[in-house]
């Protein structure tokens, strides 16, 4: 399963992105079309999965798995809160910032997950969409709460309508939400005139927009100055305890494999788009060159090429 | 010769996310126009950055304001309590403007 994950097209792709970035390439995907192929890829996956539960049908599996991600996403920053400060060093707010990346969750990660799995054999539940954009913003309000001691609203220059708009009204939670409400009403007999656009072309979409991603990622982590050796531990442990704790609450409360696999992918994903938005406006004094490292430069590299297949082994193991 | 009058112009380097927040201030003190204008790339004390469309988690935008002495100043003070924790580059320059009712 290793090999056959590192040698699918779409883990080589990352890897060419981190190799040019790496050797200076001045290979680069245009801004306006990157974008175009995240929104592509977030109305596809939110199309499929809510085609998929309007098969199924509200199941209790779903509200379970809904149940034990918000839990997941609330709960997680305050572990990796506890890491951070006491070994990684990190003050109260920088550690507040960095352990609601770690409860949030990364579109790019499940997305790619779902691929591997799916050509594994593997196929996670359609309602685990819903899951992923559950656990976007519960880690935001955990975050803040840590950052400052348990009081949400002690900065008003930090807070209110402009925050709750940022969490709620993010492009990527709603397009997610949004195409997987429509995918849900539309079922599969709608879903078929515009199966040939998302569907056909999405492996390949997913394949250049990882490239972008792998170019990103490698430049964010070699243009930081921030991180040092205890950090890069730290965003490589917390996703693999975070991602173990979420295959472990998965097969327990029922799920099959590869949807207790897919809920550790997103317990071990660190979020690097709604997240840093909202920090930079709820703490701007925390430094973003340490979270948006540690997130991207790190953890999301990380669970592409290793921990997708090391959470869904964990999930065969135990499942 | 068409008349000029001087004015300031103040140019902010910010996180694309924090530009309502000084979009606010600048109302406050009775500014009412500015621009915002995309960064592609920069550098600086805490290393290199590259804005991308995708995550936007390094966007930055560069406000610019021309205002009256007073005003600037006024906007000056409001931001300068803000300048370490927003890691804002504030800088002021005379210019002259055609128009200068207007600012």
């Amino acid at each position: 399963m290793i090999v056959e994950t590192l040698t699918s097209p779409v883990i080589l792709f990352f890897v060419l992105g981190i190799f040019a970035a790496l050797i200076k390439s001045d290979l680069a995907i245009p801004e306006a079309f990157a974008k175009a192929m995240s929104i592509y890829l977030m109305a596809a996956i939110g199309l499929k999965g809510g085609i998929e539960v309007s098969a199924s049908g509200f199941t209790p599996d779903l509200a379970t798995a809904a149940l034990a991600g918000l839990a997941l996403s609330f709960l997680l920053p305050f572990f990796a809160f506890a890491l951070l400060t006491r070994f990684g060093g990190l003050g109260q707010i920088d550690a507040g910032a960095v352990a609601a990346h770690y409860g949030s969750v990364s579109v790019v990660t499940f997305v790619t997950a779902k691929e591997i799995l799916t050509g594994q054999g593997l196929s996670p539940a359609g309602y685990m969409v819903a899951v992923l954009a559950l656990m976007e913003t519960p880690a935001i309000i955990s975050g803040l709460l840590l950052a400052r001691r348990g009081q949400l609203n002690s900065n008003t220059e930090s807070s209110g309508n402009g925050l709750l708009h940022e969490v709620f009204a993010n492009g990527s939670v709603v397009l997610l939400v949004g195409s997987f409400v429509i995918g849900l009403i539309a079922g599969k007999d709608g879903f078929e005139p515009v199966k040939p656009l998302f569907e056909t072309g999405f492996r390949g979409v997913l394949c250049l927009f990882l490239l972008d991603m792998g170019l990103v990622a490698a430049r964010r982590l070699t243009q930081s100055k921030k991180l040092n050796a205890r950090l890069v531990a730290l965003a490589l442990i917390i996703p693999v305890t975070n991602g173990a704790l979420g295959v472990t609450i998965g097969t327990l409360i029922g799920l099959d494999v590869a949807s207790a696999a897919a809920l550790g992918i997103l317990a071990a994903s660190a979020s690097y788009i709604a997240v840093p938005a909202a920090m930079r406006m709820a703490l701007p004094e925390a430094d973003p060159g340490i979270y948006l490292s540690m997130s991207l430069g790190i953890t999301f590299p990380f669970n592409i090429i290793i921990g997708i297949t090391l959470f869904s082994q964990l999930a065969s193991m135990i499942g | 010769m068409v008349e000029t009058v001087t004015r300031k112009r103040i140019e902010i380097l910010v996180d694309t996310p924090l530009v309502p927040r000084l979009i606010k201030h600048a109302r406050e003190v009775d500014i009412s126009g500015w621009s915002l204008i995309h960064v592609d790339a920069g550098g600086g004390h805490d290393g290199a950055w590259q804005h991308d469309d995708v995550t936007e988690a390094a966007a930055k935008t560069i406000i610019l304001i021309i205002a009256s002495e007073a005003k600037a100043a006024a906007l000056v003070d409001a931001l300068a309590p803000l300048l370490d924790s927003y890691g804002l580059l504030l800088t002021v320059g005379d210019i002259q403007v055609v128009r200068g009712d207007r600012f």
